[in-house]
């Protein structure tokens, strides 16, 4: 019979900022189009539901080697991630991600981060990270570290009203964002300091 | 877009649940599930009393016991022959899976104290579940999660 | 009994929620002209039996409030409607399971806003619950949904910035303001569980009083 086409090696789970990209390396057969198909295993499945796997429509029969796993893993449970390659006839063994993700370890990049002053308003722009992210703002009067004041914005809309500033003295801001259904935030933006008319 | 999550203390006991994730997933699925339930008039979570009247010490105990209920009984009977729906009743599954983790800390802490009231009501529950048979007892329970949503 | 029911069924059943007034819509029978006339009935999900709604009994058109059927919004529900022309009549044809808690859609909050020299002030108030009558007791939609809380804009006219707030009480001042200046304020009513929120109000526009010092 036809001999099993190779594997997907290098299989591996790219998450940043609650955003999941399954990838792998292609399998290359000479003169024929290998498509891959993913499947997933939450921990509901391997535990109530006799570890069966769920495939994901988006990626069954494509020819690129990677797939948003984002929509499918949304809980918070340890999954398991698997995909083959297959040719018009052959099919591969599934390739199977060494360990389990779980979206708990995504990588946070602090927020992009703009403050303006607008006479004695200070003002915030931070750019829409998707529905499971909050931001902690820290400001303060320049000097008066001690005074730190925080605000949480659970809402994004573009130019955000901080607080009204002191004339003629500087205010410095930084800020992390923060996803409540992982319970985790990341590092601090860099700190962006202005200062208020007057 | 608003994050919706949700922390419920029942005493030193604090338990986050991201509620929108999984009010989202059942909106997505909603009226499929709910279209497969023809029979208008039982309900599972409702008969004979609403879960509103449940008393609010008595919270933990019920919302402890209506996890595992959907967990061990429920979404394992939902499978369909439409991929889309199997897949957000896993990310619900999964999402309740991970929940139910946390309940049990607080159960095992002690801090989910149960009494005679929602002893009685999740013993109503389950008759109701069981007066069906198991798929339709299953996709009416699965139908009726925005109830238990909105209660909680 | 019923008859032999042969008419197209209506089409289209569904329910229209604004702050909880639950009107029942529908569409006429395909390919039927004048005539028709409906027949409305509801349930509650969970109870046994359907219930008539007398005041759309023999109606042409093709809508039927049922805000006061419908305003336990713990509940779930049915309604159902028949088309008759001609003698001949359509089976019954329902709508999906409708939960007005989560599907109703709210209104903006009312807004009301004074002006100092150098602030403004904005008075926010919830939308109410819809209600049968005057004399019933007013319900707040803050009460029904705890997480209520309002995004408010707030245009410099002068110099087109516009500002955003998230308020959560229903007060909101804004101080340190240009003098002899027009502000306009928009609002918008947001839940967070479930999730729903209102389209923004229409503008409201204040100018801040003139320095008396300048």
């Amino acid at each position: 019979g036809d001999a099993l086409l190779p594997a997907p090696q290098n299989i591996s789970i790219i998450s940043t900022n609650m955003k999941h990209f399954l990838t792998w390396s292609p399998v290359t057969i000479q003169g024929e189009t290998v498509r891959y198909s993913v499947e997933f295993q939450g921990e509901y499945e391997r535990e109530y539901a006799n570890e069966s796997w769920i495939p994901i429509c988006e990626c069954s029969l494509i020819t690129t080697t990677m797939c948003n796993m984002t929509e499918d893993i949304s809980a918070t449970v340890p999954y398991n991630l698997r995909v083959r390659a297959e040719t018009g006839t052959r099919r591969s063994e599934w390739g199977t991600l060494k360990g389990f993700f779980n979206r708990i370890t995504t990588y946070l990049t602090p927020p992009l981060m703009k403050i303006i002053a607008d006479g004695y308003h200070l003002l915030v722009e931070l750019e829409d990270m998707g529905p499971a992210f909050q931001f902690r703002v820290l400001y303060w009067r320049k000097g008066q570290e001690s005074k730190m004041q925080q605000k949480i914005v659970k809402e994004i809309s573009s130019t955000l009203h901080l607080d009204t500033m002191e004339a003629g003295t500087e205010y410095c801001v930084k800020a992390q964002t923060y996803v409540e259904a992982i319970n985790r935030s990341s590092n601090f933006s860099e700190m962006q300091c202005v200062r208020a008319q007057g | 877009l608003a994050n919706g999550s949700k922390i419920f203390h029942f005493g030193p006991c604090r338990i986050s649940m991201s509620m929108n994730e999984i009010r989202a997933g059942f909106a997505a699925i909603k009226a499929n599930i709910q279209g497969r339930d023809p029979i208008r008039t039982v309900s599972i979570l409702s008969h004979p009393h609403s879960l509103h009247r449940i008393k609010s010490s008595e919270k933990c105990c019920i919302i402890h016991h209506l996890f595992n209920f959907y967990v061990d009984k429920v979404f394992k009977y939902c499978t369909t022959e439409d991929s889309y729906i199997n897949r957000k009743i896993s990310s619900i599954a999964n999402s309740f899976l991970s929940i139910k983790r946390n309940l049990v800390q607080c159960h095992n802490q002690n801090m989910c104290k149960c009494g005679q009231e929602s002893t009685e009501k999740f013993k109503q529950i389950l008759t109701n579940y069981k007066g069906l048979n198991v798929t339709s007892a299953a996709m009416k329970s699965l139908g009726e999660l925005d109830i238990l949503l909105d209660w909680m | 009994g019923e008859l032999y029911c042969s008419l197209p069924t209506p089409r289209n059943v569904h329910f229209e929620s604004i702050n909880m007034k639950n009107v029942l819509h529908w569409s006429a029978p395909d390919g039927t002209g004048d005539g028709v006339l409906y027949k409305v009935k509801y349930s509650v999900y969970g109870v046994g039996k359907w219930i008539r709604k007398l005041e759309c009994r023999n109606i042409s058109r093709t809508w039927c409030d049922l805000s006061s059927e419908t305003a336990d919004y713990e509940e779930q529900y049915y309604a159902s409607v028949k088309a008759f022309l001609h003698g001949m009549c359509s089976d019954w044809m329902e709508t999906a399971r409708f939960n007005p808690l989560t599907e109703t859609k709210i209104d903006p909050p009312m807004v009301s806003v004074s002006s100092t020299e150098k602030s403004i002030s904005v008075i926010l108030t919830a939308p109410e619950k819809w209600k049968g009558s005057p004399e019933e007791e007013s319900i707040s939609l803050a009460q029904v949904y705890p997480g209520l809380q309002y995004n408010v804009s707030v245009l410099n006219k002068k110099t087109k910035k516009r500002w955003w707030f998230s308020v959560s009480n229903n007060t909101l001042v804004v101080p340190w303001l240009e003098p002899g200046t027009v502000y306009c304020v928009s609002a918008q009513t947001h839940v967070t569980t479930p999730l729903l929120s209102s389209a923004f109000s229409k503008e409201y526009c204040i100018a801040t009083l003139k320095d008396k010092t300048a």
